[in-house]
């Protein structure tokens, strides 16, 4: 007997262990972030590209990364959505990554500007703006040899149109047709009823962010998968056509390895004359954020695109040959706003125009620039509120003067207070904290988990909630379920949760402002793209529709400065701080003449890689 | 009782457990008198301010002045804005810049000094410099400013057209007494990452964790003897019963069990007291374990079967008969728990899965916040050392009690 039941037992654990096994390999997809956040890390499952090995890497002819790659690299293929890889793929919210696949020009947040890259500097509107062309250099080619023709530019639309990546769903609403006529490329708008382009801005983001793939490559990649829209999606991209600097060498779950392609067109005259200076590019892929600190302090690492707290102690206590764009705070240049959103599905937020606006007002935007971003940041009363990121351009696009009595610098508990007792929500039971409708008004302040710098901002904000007697608590979801929730347009379980807007492109402002106002995300499911509190306002959504249309440059001013008015009285959000989109840190150890603010050349600090950024690569110099 | 009592004081190592227990509570109970206000208060402006006296600079400037003529003076300003890393660096510059440095002495600041003023040009760029170290060079430029300034500081006012008017100077001998300003803070142990004062968080942070740990092992062994005791007196089905379920609970990790009730209660419910319930409630294992060895041990004494011989019920033979044989050891196990409960308390908190953050500090969240800002990196000691600190001597003073009541009670101990 005693032994039938220990036969039994010994079954029932070995059933038990295969369906715990069995449900260990149904993998779930990880979250990608959709912009350079340093601290969400990104996992795969995809096997290694392995063509080379990492342990013969000369230090004085490799440049070591931190911060872009967080897992191991799992597809090559730029026509693709299902990939996490970083240093080859990404389209950085500066500038496309042009290190292996390269857009027709590169954009520089310094100054706005778009430097010819497979393009010439030629790009023309037609009268009506309803056509753009440009020409491809002839000296561009693909590694295989042969030329970048129009063709490819006309392909690589189609493909993303059909399939739907990420060129197709940005861009297949403002794009009707990419016309090739041998070196000639003709981008053709979609016009509304009326005639006009939709919008020409986000035609000219199609320039500077869309990499173009080879035509006959996307010929292979459409064939081998019987043109199923899925599986082009997914495909690795193993034997992919380049047309950038480097290529694939090695990669697996320690390293990325990227090496210089010393066939690489660019050496023409018409484009840089010369090869980059590393010959290879390597990302070791770190566990966080504090590991990747820890090597960029010890030398390991020589670009870094980390959020540092306290930086300047690297070099003012440390002494570490350590150092980023600008010397003094805020240290980069920042672009975009961290912002806080009203859940307009909750009735107490939708219905208290005064009690978003005195949340607003009374929260200490300088402990939040002090602490959460160590004064990374300039602070409300050096760059005062509005739509714009700090930038000089986009700062002269409003009237200051106009909107000055809007704007608020915050920690302004007595003026919150008076708000909201002018606006009738007040403490009626004496527990010390406001009602509105006869119930308490208790509200939630939510960021993923893990993201601290975030996390310590929704702190300052439940603060002041406490200050002005509204209950404010702190939530930090995973950002597993994080990610899930704050896109839902229907969702009430955050009430305020934070999320960035754009930071630049050539079709900013315009598209930040959209994020905030535009009525185009309204009810949109699994929307990424904007208007996350789901706030509307036609008056504002027709002033953003006429922006696009306007070249004058009084009357935009005029637009965006009335747009500036209603944000501001509305409050359907509330920028917490500013902060660079991409964080740029290095450390001379090895490599030196890094861009840097004074230096005269205008290469924007991109780590080296993104939009115009790239540049820098080729002046890189060794130490000693 | 009162004999018990003198037993345990006559322990040394309960008494000093005891006396570092009662050390903390008094200073959560008094320090607060001294320095009332919410301990979440965020007073800083900025992460991580170190220890020390912070003077008012604006206070400061209004006092009454004192004139000492301190012979040092000099050449502790001189040390403070030039070290001699710094010297040695200078003369590097003149080197990479071609300058002849054969005849300076590195020791004579004024040399050096005017030889660095006459030469130093802050857009030079000597071959094979890195930028930091340019950069360095001109942070070490601006700090010479003060050696080179004028014996006198002024102080002016905008007057009404805008412009600046004198209205107060400072001399290189002026000294105030720290009692004449207006405004001075002692920050025994600095600032946290929020800038909130950590002694005054770490006080009302110790009294939360503490309570958090009593009621979880007020829970946890409160659980443990009623199974415990139940399992141990009647036997048989009862027991095999309880035994199972305790064997369940023990054979999974305990601590895997509480992250995952954790976790999954969300934090928006996760208050202290929560917390504790929910480590009390995985925490009882043990305890039932021992108590119902204790209890087997004791159903068939004498006087527990003349208790049942005479008709008392099952209550009250547990509760006078067989309780008061191990209260001491109940005892015991309480001052574990509550130890371990303290424990559990930062482990949860340090993974982010603690108490909600805006409400109250306790000892886990402050370790939570230190870590998430990289104290132990950049050297910010005192937001994260006292607290594993006042940790380490709570838990320690507690098992300490715990051994020296033991060495009392339990004979094979019993000297």
């Amino acid at each position: 007997m005693k032994k039938l039941i220990a036969l039994l037992l010994a079954l029932v654990m070995v059933l038990g262990l295969t369906a715990c096994g069995g449900s260990g390999t149904t993998e779930t997809q990880a979250p990608v972030a959709t912009e350079a956040q340093t601290a969400a890390p990104t996992e795969t499952e995809a096997p290694a590209a392995d063509t080379g090995s990492t342990n013969d890497l000369p230090r004085n002819e490799t440049l070591y990364f931190a911060g872009q790659q967080w897992g191991t690299v799992n597809s090559w293929s730029p026509i693709g959505t299902n990939q996490n890889n970083s240093m080859a793929i990404a389209g950085g919210p500066s500038g496309y990554r042009t290190v292996m696949f390269e857009t027709l020009y590169m954009y520089n947040f310094m100054d706005g500007s778009m430097t010819g890259l497979l393009a010439n500097d030629d790009w023309a509107w037609n009268d009506d703006m309803t056509a753009l062309t440009l020409t491809i250099k002839d000296a561009a080619k693909w590694s295989d040899s042969t030329s970048v023709t129009a063709a490819d530019v006309a392909r690589t639309f189609d493909i993303g149109v059909e399939v739907n990546n990420t060129c197709g769903a940005t861009y297949g609403a403002y794009i009707d047709s990419v016309e090739a006529d041998g070196q000639k490329v003709t981008i053709n708008a979609k016009l509304n009823d009326a005639g006009q382009p939709v919008n020409p801005l986000k035609v000219l983001d199609f320039l500077t962010g869309v990499p173009i793939a080879q035509a006959a490559w996307i010929d292979t990649v459409v064939e081998r998968n019987g043109g199923d829209a899925t599986k082009i999606l997914n495909d690795a991209g193993d034997d992919v056509v380049w047309s950038g600097p480097y290529t694939k060498y090695y990669s697996d779950d320690q390293k990325v390895v990227l090496v210089r392609d010393d066939n690489y067109w660019g050496q023409d005259a018409s484009m840089w004359g010369k090869l980059p200076v590393p010959k290879y590019l390597a990302h070791t892929i770190y566990a966080d954020n504090a590991a990747s600190e820890v090597a960029l302090k010890a030398g390991e690492v020589d670009v870094a695109q980390l959020f540092i707290g306290n930086v300047q102690d690297l070099w003012e206590k440390d002494g570490l040959p350590i150092s980023t764009y600008y010397e003094e705070a805020p240290y980069g240049v920042c672009l975009t706003m961290p912002t806080a959103w009203y859940n307009m599905n909750l009735p107490v937020l939708a219905e208290n125009t005064a009690l978003r606006k005195a949340i607003a007002m009374a929260v200490d935007y300088d402990t939040i620039i002090a602490n959460a971003m160590t004064n990374q940041s300039p602070t409300f009363s050096e760059v005062p509120r509005s739509l714009m990121n700090p930038t000089d351009g986009e700062q002269a696009l409003y009237d200051h003067d106009a909107v000055k009595d809007l704007q608020w610098a915050g920690n302004d508990i007595e003026g919150a207070k008076a708000l909201l007792d002018e606006a009738g929500l007040v403490d009626n039971d004496g527990d010390g904290w406001r009602e509105y409708n006869g119930e308490k008004i208790s509200l939630n302040a939510c960021c993923p988990n893990g993201w601290s710098d975030w996390q310590a901002a929704m702190e300052v904000v439940a603060a002041a909630g406490e200050k002005i007697g509204v209950e404010i608590t702190t939530l930090y979801p995973e950002w597993s379920i994080y990610q899930t929730v704050f896109v839902d347009p229907a969702q009430t379980e955050y009430a305020i949760f934070m999320w960035s807007p754009e930071a630049a492109s050539p079709s900013n402002p315009w598209t930040r402002v959209n994020q905030f106002m535009g009525k185009d995300f309204i009810g949109v499911s699994n929307n990424w793209s904007g208007n996350w509190g789901q706030y509307v306002n036609d008056e504002a959504d027709a002033l953003i529709k006429q922006i696009p249309l306007t070249t004058d440059e009084a009357e935009l001013k005029d637009l965006y400065t009335k747009l500036t008015e209603i944000y501001l009285t509305e409050v359907p959000s509330f920028s917490l701080m500013y902060r660079p989109s991409l964080f740029h840190t290095v450390n001379e150890s090895v490599w030196t003449n890094f861009p840097a603010g004074d230096d005269g050349r205008n290469i924007p600090p991109a780590d080296c890689t993104d939009g115009y950024g790239i540049a820098a690569l080729y002046e890189l110099e060794l130490v000693g | 009782m009162k004999n018990t009592l003198r037993q345990v004081f006559h322990s040394p190592k309960f008494v000093i457990g005891f006396c570092i227990f009662v050390a903390i509570l008094l200073t959560m109970l008094i320090y607060p008198l001294f320095n009332p206000g919410n301990p979440l208060e965020m007073i800083g402006v900025g992460t991580f301010a170190p220890p020390g006296t912070y003077v008012s600079l604006y206070d400061a400037i209004g006092t009454n002045t004192e004139t000492l003529r301190l012979s040092d003076a000099d050449d502790n300003r001189i040390a403070k804005a030039l070290s001699n890393e710094d010297r040695v660096a200078m003369v590097e510059w003149f080197t990479a810049m071609g300058i002849d440095v054969s005849e300076l002495d590195i020791n004579d600041t004024d040399a050096l000094l005017d030889l660095w003023n006459e030469n130093y040009d802050e857009s030079a760029k000597p071959a094979g410099m890195t930028l930091a170290k340019r950069k360095y060079y001109k942070r070490l430029n601006n700090s010479l400013v003060s050696l080179r300034a004028a014996d006198e500081r002024i102080i002016a006012e905008k007057n009404d057209e805008g412009e600046l008017e004198k209205v107060d100077s400072i001399n290189k001998t002026d000294y105030v007494n720290i009692k004449d300003v207006a405004n001075v803070k002692t920050l025994p142990l600095g600032t946290d990452n929020f800038g909130r004062d950590v002694l005054k968080e770490l006080v009302s942070a110790c009294g939360t964790s503490i309570k958090i740990g009593l009621i979880a092992g007020a829970v946890a062994t409160l659980i443990g003897l009623v199974l415990g005791l139940l399992a141990g007196y009647l036997g048989g089905f009862a027991d095999d019963l309880i035994m199972f379920v305790t064997n369940i609970f023990t054979v999974i990790p305990s601590f895997i069990l509480l992250i995952l009730i954790s976790n999954s209660i969300g934090q928006e419910q996760r208050g202290a007291t929560v917390v504790a319930l929910v480590i009390g409630l995985t925490s009882w294992t043990w305890t039932t374990r021992s108590v119902r060895s204790q209890v087997i041990s004791l159903r068939n004494r004498d006087h527990v079967n003349l208790s049942k011989l005479s008709g008392h019920s099952l209550v009250r033979i547990v509760l006078t008969d067989i309780l008061p044989y191990i209260a001491s050891y109940v005892v015991m196990a309480f001052i574990l728990q509550v130890s371990s409960g303290i424990l559990s308390e930062a482990q949860l908190s340090l993974l982010g899965l603690g108490p909600k953050t805006t409400e109250v500090p306790t000892l886990g969240l402050m370790m939570n916040w230190a870590m998430l800002y990289s104290a132990h990196t950049n050297g910010s000691w005192w937001a994260y050392f006292p607290v594993i600190l006042v940790i380490t001597l709570i838990s320690f003073s507690l098992n300490l009690m715990n051994t020296g009541l033991d060495q009392v009670f339990n004979p094979t101990l019993r000297d």
